[in-house]
């Protein structure tokens, strides 16, 4: 059987695009979940759907194809959290004696709290069970940043630890006759059983289960909807959840980024003055490169180049904020040499896209053996707001044990409004990576910007710049046609001052 | 010439590092050095790198990718030691940037053959600069540094000249090798040494010779043994980084 017990299902766009050389999809991106504090504003929201089994399943995808157009949503179903069997209970499974119906089979434990952190915005690696084997597998799948997720099964409103986690609870009607012949046809085709096999079970664990766990469950429902003919019902849930998503979002869409925001006293403060501010030492290459990155009428090869050279002497200077440990070797002339080693338990880059990858040949150079993940963000043509669509994290941070452990060295060509780096950081603090582990690599920072608010949300990141512009300006960009962009008109945007103009654009088209 | 007045920052000492142990350096008496004489910024991340150099277990392949990485920090901070002019340049916004422009042209001198190890580095950071060679063997007979053979852009006298050769011990061949550039014109005040190690008799035997010479060294070892070897040092520089 395919893995469909978890999935992550993106919607389609509302709108139709035609092909174009510049493309982005905002309805498939995740607006900000925090405020400008950088706490998280909102969880997700969660339906729990419990019920005769193969209606649950079905209503679930029925509920996702009713969003429609909101970003991402997860069904986590309680399949995946099958206990792991000792071989005594695989073999009593294979016999099709084993009570897979009884609450016991689940490790509700488990299932409440990888529910619990993804309803807290946090990142969870979901358990894989194969019902081929009747085993929970070794391998786990990560999941992170779902805005609606569905937690379906026939158990889903049975244990009250994952009761109270459900912002809306459905229960699914069906007469058992129809449940029964359902099932056959699941099993046999999905699930590679006999049907003596299947009515054995049904009648042993199926129908005793549903009367004695399923069915009683049905008074915790807000809603009761019928297994067929219910699109009144999934109707209503989509509106009901479409309308509590929407009241989340007006509390924390206004004042995040724009640099309108700031009072005077707070832009005069001289970030020289921060300690977790580095800016490089000024010195006369560095200056020289500077000129040569910030002029207009530097050639693209120039621009390549000197990018590379000054992301090595970046990302040099932001590898002294790691920690060290004293270390004695031994030089080829047999005499000890007391020195220092790396002191970190894991160590992983995170480019921000597009133009944070400028800064990945640098990182290269300085750093050959550690992972590379990246994060695309991008603004949304129509309020600036930043839009998360793609996360695709080393595995070091997918685990959260690991996670705490590493240092994560951020990389994005310069922080103007500072949302995308405001979103990056949250992303790897929802990931449970310290805060004094990340270090943030940029050729530029905008004094009046973002920065202020960034520094204020988390102080304890370190942020390593090539400089500092005094100024930032309106500017015009040219826009990304696209979802209510359709002719591609130019976007007003906040620009760097005097900067070195889109760096991506130069450094790629 | 107005390098005079870029003033590198004073590295920080080891000894105000929170975790340094270090019995390596004899940095801490880097006031008694000659005021020709710069070192790195002498971080606990840098002697990390040397670390790893040292150590006689360290691969070849980390070899080359630690001291590659020294190398370009050296050749960044020798650069700093050039003059630069005034320039302004209008930016994508359309304002006017009052930065710096690159003065006065350059080349690598490599004393082979371990200083051509170090010629990658610097064309990562000088793209495709012109780099001349010298070939400097002991004399069988007078026991003194000889020129072998040497290769220069035709030019070079009107260049600023970054001599390169990783390790400073006696400093007899790079001695020879400044010799060697001056009788072709170079002037001593237009060449930047730029070594990995150097030992600290070495380092004062050279900087009396040719004081107005800069000298960048990434770090000052504590001295040479019966047989002129830096200690701890790091062994043949040539030899790991080609041979083994």
């Amino acid at each position: 059987m395919s893995q469909s017990f978890l999935q992550q299902e993106l919607q389609p766009a509302s709108v139709s695009l035609k092909s174009q050389k510049n493309t982005l999809l905002i309805s498939h991106g995740r607006p900000p979940w925090y405020g400008p504090d950088g706490q998280r504003t909102s969880d997700a929201f969660v339906i729990g759907v419990a019920g005769a089994s193969t209606d649950v399943t079905h209503v679930a995808r029925q509920i996702v194809k009713a969003l429609g157009s909101i970003p991402t949503v997860l069904i986590l179903s309680q399949d995946s959290f099958y206990k792991h069997h000792s071989p005594e209970e695989i073999k009593l499974a294979f016999e099709s004696k084993f009570d897979f119906d009884s609450p016991h089979a689940i490790d509700m434990k488990l299932f409440a709290s990888c529910l619990a952190d993804l309803k807290a915005c946090r990142q969870s690696n979901i358990p894989v069970y194969s019902f081929e084997e009747h085993q929970r597998l070794e391998e786990t799948k990560y999941a992170y940043g779902a805005t609606v997720i569905i937690a379906e099964g026939i158990m889903a409103l049975q244990d009250p630890a994952l009761r109270n986690l459900y912002d809306l609870k459905v229960y699914v009607q069906c007469d058992s006759d129809l449940m029964l012949a359902r099932r056959i046809a699941r099993d046999t085709k999905e699930r590679g059983r006999s049907v003596d096999g299947i009515l054995e079970q049904y009648l042993r664990y199926v129908k005793p289960s549903y009367d004695n766990f399923v069915r009683p469950t049905s008074a915790f429902a807000d809603i009761i909807v019928p297994g067929q003919n219910n699109e009144v019902a999934i109707e209503l849930i989509s509106t009901h959840t479409r309308r509590q998503l929407q009241e989340r979002s007006n509390s924390f869409r206004p004042k995040m980024v724009t640099s309108s925001s700031y009072s005077p006293d707070l832009i005069n403060k001289p970030l020289e003055n921060d300690p977790n501010l580095m800016i490089l030492p000024s010195t006369s290459q560095l200056k020289g490169i500077f000129t040569i990155l910030r002029s207009k009428d530097t050639s693209r090869q120039d621009f390549i180049f000197f990018t590379d050279r000054l992301s090595t002497i970046l990302v040099e200077h932001a590898l002294q904020l790691l920690p060290y440990s004293p270390h004695l070797v031994t030089t080829p002339l047999d005499v000890p040499s007391y020195g220092k080693k790396l002191d970190t338990k894991h160590l992983c880059g995170v480019s921000i896209q597009r133009s944070g990858s400028a800064l990945e040949r640098g990182f290269l150079r300085v750093i050959n053996d550690v992972p590379i993940g990246t994060l695309l963000i991008q603004s949304n043509s129509q309020d600036g707001e930043p839009l998360l669509l793609d996360v695709k994290l080393p595995l070091l941070v997918r685990h959260r044990s690991s996670a705490q452990d590493t240092w994560v060295f951020l990389l994005d060509a310069q922080i103007g409004t500072g949302a995308a780096a405001f979103m990056s950081i949250r992303i790897l603090l929802d990931h449970g990576v310290q805060q004094d582990h990340i270090i943030f690599v940029t050729f530029l920072v905008a004094r009046t910007g973002g920065i202020t608010t960034l520094r204020r949300a988390f102080p304890h990141v370190r942020i390593v710049s090539g400089t500092i512009d005094n100024d930032m300006r309106e500017g015009w960009l040219e826009g990304d046609r696209g979802e209510g962009n359709e002719e591609g008109r130019k976007i007003k945007i906040w620009v760097m001052n005097p900067g070195m103009g889109q760096i991506g654009d130069r450094y790629y088209l | 010439m107005s390098s005079s007045s870029n003033v590198p920052v004073p590295p920080p000492q080891p000894s105000l590092q929170p975790n340094a142990l270090s019995a390596n350096s004899v940095a801490s008496s880097t006031s008694s050095l000659p005021s020709s004489v710069f070192t790195l910024p002498q971080t606990a991340q840098l002697e990390a790198l040397y670390t790893i150099i040292r150590n006689k277990h360290t691969s070849r392949g980390d070899f080359l990718f630690y001291s590659d990485r020294i190398i370009r920090l050296l050749v960044e901070e020798g650069l700093n030691h050039l003059p630069v002019v005034k320039k302004s340049v209008v930016t994508p916004t359309g304002s006017t940037y009052d930065g710096v422009g690159f003065e006065g042209k350059i080349c690598g001198v490599s004393i082979l053959r371990a200083g051509e190890a170090m010629e990658a580095g610097l064309r990562e950071v000088c793209r495709s600069v012109r780099i001349g060679k010298i070939l400097i063997q002991r004399d069988e007979e007078t026991m003194q540094p000889k020129l072998f053979y040497s290769k220069f852009p035709q030019d070079i006298a009107k260049r600023y000249v970054l001599l390169l050769d990783p390790m400073l011990a006696t400093g007899g061949s790079a001695m020879k090798a400044v010799d060697v550039l001056m009788e072709n014109g170079v002037s001593e005040d237009r060449i930047i040494f730029i070594n990995l190690i150097s030992s600290p008799e070495g380092l004062k035997t050279f900087c009396e010779r040719f004081p107005q010479l800069k000298v960048i060294t990434g770090w000052i070892d504590q001295g040479l043994n019966e047989k002129a070897y830096i200690i701890p040092g790091l062994g043949d520089f040539g030899e790991r980084r080609y041979c083994e």
